[in-house]
């Protein structure tokens, strides 16, 4: 943006707006409906991630430093904003950020342009055969719609050498790719964008993103029909975990999903839908009947043709990485699973891992429950936690004072639930954990409070807590109520949230662990990235030195860390660990750290071995753990660990070494 | 400097990676062969392919088939992928394992023994980089 047009503009509001736009990470919670506010209706209307509120906040970076011009587009995006707040509550739910100031320094913005002075951009040939085959309005190459698509699939830096096309079916993918690989140009789909975004700060960025060519946006393939008579749901790419979870609901039945935001067809495509239900539905290829695909040349295919070579299988070995999917998955067949009436949510606490992870080991080989999982503090706290201050101080009474560290949090029937009971000395229900949801703020507040110290010099606080008489106390005291969680909002919005956080569902553990709106709280103003994997859960040991490898690597270069959650898989036959680490996307010296981390954590595991890390899972999605995980392979010679820092040379190029 | 793929360009690439690449220093003594095919070839939509053996680090054939593809069976590695991937990775737009891990050059044969010729193939791209500076429009 030319200084002039900044200065004509109330610096203040703008210096406000680039603040918000700069702290978005690109969570994806603002395209869909979560809390029944509807959608944002020009982003429903228009499609291209520049008419959603993700899309404003990267446009008017990019407008400030210069990198795009004004174009009649920019005045249609702008425009076909109606100021009708949605983004702000739903923004506001995930990450406490207020997106409508930056839809409105854009109004401002091109309030004021010399409209005569717009930059004009050209049908080329390129553009006129994809309109051709997607219809006028669902292809371009505006420069103003491309810069929405930075750090989500085109790395920051690059020149905005894009087409942007939006099909609305498998037919026309397949089109594009051929007329794509006609005409030389790479091409690469995109979903909700969020795992290229954790990408992109990092030196994985040029690996993952597309450096010029051809952005597939699938957003428009919103087929979804389930079939409650064989327990399966037909979803297509531009349906989102959230969306395919409520319609199968309405059957009583659930679907194996990853965070709300994710689609689901390009999660299974990515990872396989990590979850921690996979020891109960399955992971890869377990989670799905059949899908229909558009392979590099642009076939059309489905995993039911016979003509196929087996396409669940893949070569073995940690140089097996692939970067980018070697296929679009247009349409999955989905399996559902039976939604029971005495489902409830019980919480183990522990003081320390091995026991946390004894415990979750054991209900993973028994096949107890769901859901189950290994939370720690940290995870807890980021996702009950309305803001990042009271999760913080959540964060520090929970490690602190109550010694909560981890807990193993498991969705069960009400058999299951005897099982757990009986295995744990105490546990939390979900209506304890209803009020620490609620509650949450009057018990941050709590810290370096005298009951705290109290409680903290318990010799066990946790049981004096959770099974002791003080916990009738406690839960009165947290004042645990709708008003007290929306109180913390803005106050313009703390109507609304009271409304929202009355909701039995927004309370509903069960409820919360298969809808995943929470986790994108870890990606509040700040980036995660979550490094990790699979390795064999029969040697406790080598898992909780694989652990405490993460820390020290974490340590080293001075980064916010902590264990995020361990899944058993397979019927506790492998576990699935994700380690997180926290930082400013902004700052490049962190990212930089960040970087180190990921390649340094990911060597050191290949060098423990029996371990499947998360750049070896990227786009293993569609095959069967049996050929995946079975057997995970040994820890790498010197002679491989010194190929794979030559591969990595050969891919990241020059970067420093640990 | 020669047109990427002509008569031209065998001659030149020949001329250079004897001359200039040292079989066990850069090449590694490497025994191997490649076969590259390069489909959607400009103005015309054609395929074409080249053939490269290389036997102790030393060039033993590198010939080029401009109708079609040699018989796959001869080469250890078989690459495939559009014109416009192998004019970037001539251009050094992009690198072959980045290429290959991307998915813009499918690999027939065993990506860890692919993966393990990396460094001497990077080095005879660079060789051929310097000497090809035209391409099909």
């Amino acid at each position: 943006m030319k200084q002039d047009n900044i200065l004509a503009l109330n610096k203040t509001f703008f210096d406000e707006a680039i603040a918000i736009a700069e702290k978005g990470t690109h969570c994806g919670m603002c395209r869909i409906d979560f809390l029944e506010t509807g959608l944002c209706p020009s982003g429903k209307k228009y499609g291209f991630v520049a008419y959603w509120p993700q899309g404003r906040m990267e446009i008017i970076k990019h407008l400030k430093d210069g990198k795009i011009k004004p174009t009649e587009k920019l005045i249609e995006i702008a425009n076909s904003c109606t100021l009708c707040g949605i983004c702000d509550k739903q923004c506001n739910f995930a990450t406490q950020l207020r997106p409508e100031k930056v839809a409105r320094a854009l109004k401002e913005y091109v309030n004021k342009l010399d409209k005569r002075k717009l930059q004009t951009i050209d049908e080329d040939d390129i553009l006129k055969g994809l309109r051709e085959i997607v219809g006028k309005e669902w292809a371009t190459n505006d420069p103003v719609i491309i810069a929405s698509y930075i750090r989500s699939i085109i790395p920051p830096g690059v020149e905005l050498n894009f087409y942007i096309v939006m099909p609305k079916n498998t037919e026309e993918v397949s089109k594009i790719v051929k007329f794509a690989n006609k005409n030389n140009i790479p091409f690469l789909p995109r979903s909700g964008g969020t795992a290229l975004s954790v990408a992109t700060p990092t030196v994985l960025s040029n690996a993952t993103s597309l450096d010029h060519g051809i952005v597939i946006d699938l957003l428009r393939l919103k087929k979804l029909e389930i079939h409650p008579e064989n327990c399966t749901a037909v979803v297509g790419a531009g349906v989102t975990a959230f969306e395919l979870q409520k319609a199968a609901y309405k059957h009583k039945l659930r679907a194996n999903v990853a965070e709300a935001g994710a689609h689901y067809c390009a999660n299974i495509a990515t990872t396989g839908v990590i979850t921690t239900w996979g020891n109960s539905y399955g992971c890869l290829a377990d989670n799905f009947i059949d899908l229909v695909i558009v392979d590099n040349d642009g076939n059309i295919k489905k995993h039911s043709d016979m003509g196929i070579s087996n396409p669940y299988t893949t070569e073995h070995g940690f140089t097996n990485i692939s970067l980018n999917p070697s296929y679009i998955i247009t349409e999955a067949t989905a399996k559902l699973f039976p939604v029971f009436d005495d489902e409830e949510a019980i919480f183990v606490p522990f003081d320390n891992l091995k026991d946390a992870l004894d415990m979750v080991i054991e209900l993973g080989r028994r096949g107890v429950g769901l859901s189950l999982a290994v939370l720690s503090y940290k995870y807890l706290a980021e996702f009950i936690c309305p803001t990042p201050k009271i999760a913080k101080d959540f964060e520090d009474i929970c490690k602190n004072y109550l010694k909560l560290r981890y807990v193993v949090d498991v969705v069960c029937d009400k058999d299951d639930k005897k099982i757990v009971e009986e295995m744990a000395e105490y546990t939390i229900d979900q209506s304890f954990m209803k009020t620490l949801i609620l509650g949450s703020p009057k018990l941050a507040s709590l810290k370096d409070s005298e009951f705290m110290k109290i409680l903290s010099e318990e010799e066990n606080p946790l049981k004096a807590i959770f099974a002791g008489p003080m916990r009738k106390h406690f839960e009165k005291g947290l004042d645990a109520t709708p008003e007290q969680l929306a109180s913390v909002h803005d106050k313009d919005l703390q109507d609304f949230f009271k409304k929202v956080y009355s909701k039995p569902e927004m309370t509903n553990v069960v409820w919360l662990h298969a809808f995943r709106i929470l986790p994108s709280r870890l990606m509040r103003q700040r980036m995660t990235m979550g490094p990790g994997g699979a390795i064999w859960a029969g040697d406790k040991n080598h898992i909780l030195k694989w652990v405490d490898m993460f820390a020290e690597v974490g340590n080293k270069y001075n980064l916010e860390h902590a264990l995020g959650f361990i899944s058993p898989l397979d019927n506790g036959k492998f576990i699935y660990i994700e380690y997180d680490y926290f930082y400013n996307h902004n700052d490049p010296d962190v990212a930089n750290r960040i970087s180190k981390t990921l390649l340094e954590t990911t060597e050191k595991s290949l060098v423990m071995g029996h371990i499947f890390t998360l750049i070896n899972y990227l786009f293993k999605g569609i095959y069967r753990k049996e050929h995946v995980l079975y057997p995970l392979f040994e820890g790498l010679t010197k002679e491989e660990q010194e190929l794979f820092r030559e591969v990595l040379h050969s891919v990241l190029g020059e970067f420093e070494e640990w | 400097m020669v047109k990427f793929l002509s008569e031209e360009w065998i001659e030149f690439g020949k001329k250079y990676i004897l001359e200039k690449l040292d079989p066990e220093k850069d090449m590694k003594n490497i025994s191997t062969s490649l076969l590259g095919i390069i489909e959607h070839v400009p103005p015309n939509d054609t395929t074409m392919s080249f053939y490269l053996e290389l036997k102790d680090g030393k060039l033993n054939d590198f010939k080029v088939n401009r109708s079609g593809s040699f018989e796959e069976k001869d080469a250890k590695y078989v690459i495939r992928g559009n014109y416009g991937t192998y004019k970037d990775i001539l251009q050094g737009k992009i690198g072959t394992a980045m290429a290959i891990l991307k998915n813009r050059l499918i690999l027939k044969g065993s990506k860890m023994e692919a993966l393990k010729i990396i460094k001497p193939l990077d080095g005879l791209i660079e060789s051929l980089r310097k000497i090809t500076d035209e391409f099909e429009e």
